[in-house]
């Protein structure tokens, strides 16, 4: 079974196979020659891994920021932004970081936000002369708060695998997102001091306010999407499809800067992206299952806990089964996986099941940009035209960012609760 | 001419499910407004939605596999010789051919069965054969294309496949 579980996909991964076609070989040679089921369980669990509702927010939130990638939105956002941080050196850096936080605000889809922010910054930071491996790490890395960010899709997965409340949960997410896109930023501008990129210009009341009023529209995403999920108006789903629906108004009748024909290409490009994604999500469901029924979470589980170990060393154990984990498996099978073994482990702790899934969240965030399999990586290089060594080499130190984010928010639960704390004060 | 009528059934596929997933997103912010201005929801709606997501799936996979844009790690394999590049491309085509052959053979057991009882969704009644059809056909597509791609290559016809930078997702 090893050969099937271990063997079989590293060795298709590293000769470079398609990574549905990775993880279906590795179930394919498990049930057909180590297991006794009946071989329909591939394509029940291959249909019941996608026939899932809140999936339909990650094709949704992708859509909306195609929208908004084709139409100014993402560029009006950018223009904002770098009025506001252009007296700073790195700005254009800074500018990347503070961009993914809001449009983290409106996409949900990590992928979608490195594609779309990508597209702008990418080309700028080449022409101000930002060093290639810098401007590839950064990009491909800032992406990762989008999901931490609310709204984001791995924890409405968390949420019901979990039985915890998503509100509590994207109300928990705004600190750390936040905390991580200031330690980013923080590292951009010193990176650009100390290498001397990125200069610096001076500041312009009226271009800031000129900028504000031309990205007026492309805030309000935000906050109609937010809005509406904090004060119960809708589902994440459907703030989903409402912003769809907003960013083809705006961008259609408001810039004036999309037809019909837009709109159904941005459809396309839609449909192109989640047959990219959601095939694998589809596989690793079918892989996710494989590993379930050959009790291997479960092995994993009861040897954390024959160590007896205090929480503290829990959380760290559970951090590093949760990073290697995510260099395999996309965030949401991984939740789906090991939420249901991990999340009464930390109960009978005493760890906050909220605080828990923020950690949760982070770690597979991580996975999200981690090489050498970090799905981000992936987009950067197939949407942005990066190279996937120059990627590798300018992503390590933002790493190391998100590591240390990662212990914080782990060790200091407070970064995390104090936002559920200020939204029940609302409530 | 193959690779020709290949390729628009690719683009058709995906023009389909595009107006398909505009539909799923109209259905979406049909019952919010509903709900909200005149108590009323689509009954089924959700149901329909998802159906839509699974084709956009199993089908949208199938024009990923025509223009051969599936995720991988290919860092190690782009630096290998020539010969061993080819051998990878045919390797791969052949193991697409048995694992497409293998899910379509029970995708297709797991259909006609849906069809067979007449089993309909909760909702919407939708007969289910439908969207577990898609995984079908799916695997099907793949099969087909795989198998042509691997005559081209054997053929020496079919080109190495693009670099990203060239082979754009979204443009």
């Amino acid at each position: 079974m090893m050969f099937a579980l271990v063997v079989v996909p590293v060795a298709l991964l590293l000769i470079g196979f398609p990574i549905f076609m990775v993880l279906l070989a590795a179930v394919t040679v498990a049930i057909v020659f180590f297991m006794h089921v009946p071989l329909v369980v591939v394509h029940q669990n291959l249909f019941g891994s996608v026939n899932a509702t809140p999936l339909l927010a990650v094709p949704f939130f992708i859509y909306a920021g195609e929208l908004m990638g084709r139409g100014s939105v993402a560029q009006r956002l950018v223009d904002f932004v770098q009025a506001g941080v252009g007296s700073v050196r790195g700005s254009l850096g800074v500018t990347a970081v503070g961009t993914s936080a809001i449009f983290g605000a409106i996409s949900g889809a990590s992928a979608a936000t490195v594609a779309t922010i990508g597209k702008v910054m990418v080309p700028a930071m080449r022409r101000a002369g930002y060093p290639e491996t810098f401007t590839a790490g950064l990009i491909t890395a800032v992406g990762a708060i989008d999901v931490i960010i609310p709204p984001s899709i791995p924890m409405i997965v968390y949420g019901a695998a979990a039985e915890e409340s998503v509100a509590r949960l994207y109300a928990a997410g705004v600190v750390p997102g936040l905390m991580i896109a200031v330690m980013i930023a923080a590292y951009v501008v010193w990176r650009a001091k100390r290498e001397k990129f990125g200069a610096a210009e001076p500041f312009d009341l009226s271009r800031f306010l000129h900028a504000a009023g031309r990205s007026i529209w492309a805030l309000g995403a935000p906050v109609i999407i937010l809005g509406g999920i904090y004060g119960g108006v809708f589902s994440p789903t459907e703030a989903a499809a409402v912003a769809c629906v907003y960013a083809a108004l705006v961008t259609a009748f408001v810039f004036r800067e999309l037809g019909v024909r837009d709109i159904v290409e941005a459809a396309a490009a839609t449909v192109m992206f989640t047959g990219q994604i959601l095939i694998i999500v589809a596989c690793a469901g079918v892989f996710a299952w494989l590993l379930t029924v050959n009790q291997v979470p479960a092995a994993v589980t009861a040897w954390l806990q024959s160590l007896h170990v205090s929480a503290w060393m829990l959380l760290l154990a559970i951090n590093v089964l949760l990073l290697a984990v995510g260099c395999f498996l996309d965030p949401l099978s991984a939740i789906l996986l090991l939420s249901p073994l991990l999340v009464p482990m930390v109960k009978a702790v005493g760890i906050d099941t909220v605080h828990f899934g923020i950690v949760v969240t982070v770690n597979l965030a991580i996975g999200l940009f981690h090489p050498p399999f970090g799905i981000n990586i992936f987009v950067a290089q197939s949407v942005l035209g990066l190279k996937l060594e120059t990627i590798y080499r300018g992503i390590i130190p933002f790493v190391f960012i998100y590591l240390i984010a990662l212990a914080l928010i782990t060790y200091i639960p407070e970064i995390s609760l104090i936002g559920v704390r200020t939204l029940l004060a609302k409530g | 001419m193959i690779d020709r009528a290949l390729d628009r059934l690719a683009r058709i596929i995906e023009l389909v499910l595009a107006l398909a997933f505009i539909l799923a997103v109209v259905l979406n912010f049909t019952n919010v407004i509903g709900r909200y201005l005149f108590g009323l929801s689509l009954l089924g709606s959700d149901e329909v939605q998802v159906f839509i997501m699974v084709a956009m799936t199993f089908l949208g996979a199938v024009v990923v596999t025509r223009r051969n844009e599936h995720l991988r790690m290919d860092v190690l394999a782009k630096r290998a010789p020539e010969g061993v590049r080819l051998v990878l491309r045919i390797a791969e085509q052949v193991l697409l051919i048995v694992l497409a052959a293998f899910v379509l053979s029970q995708s297709y057991f797991y259909a006609g069965q849906m069809l067979r009882i007449g089993r309909t969704s909760d909702m919407a009644g939708v007969p289910m054969w439908i969207p577990h059809a898609s995984v079908t056909l799916g695997f099907a597509l793949m099969l087909l294309i795989a198998c042509w791609r691997l005559a081209s290559i054997v053929a020496g016809r079919e080109p190495e496949r693009a670099a990203p930078a060239d082979g754009k997702v979204w443009e």
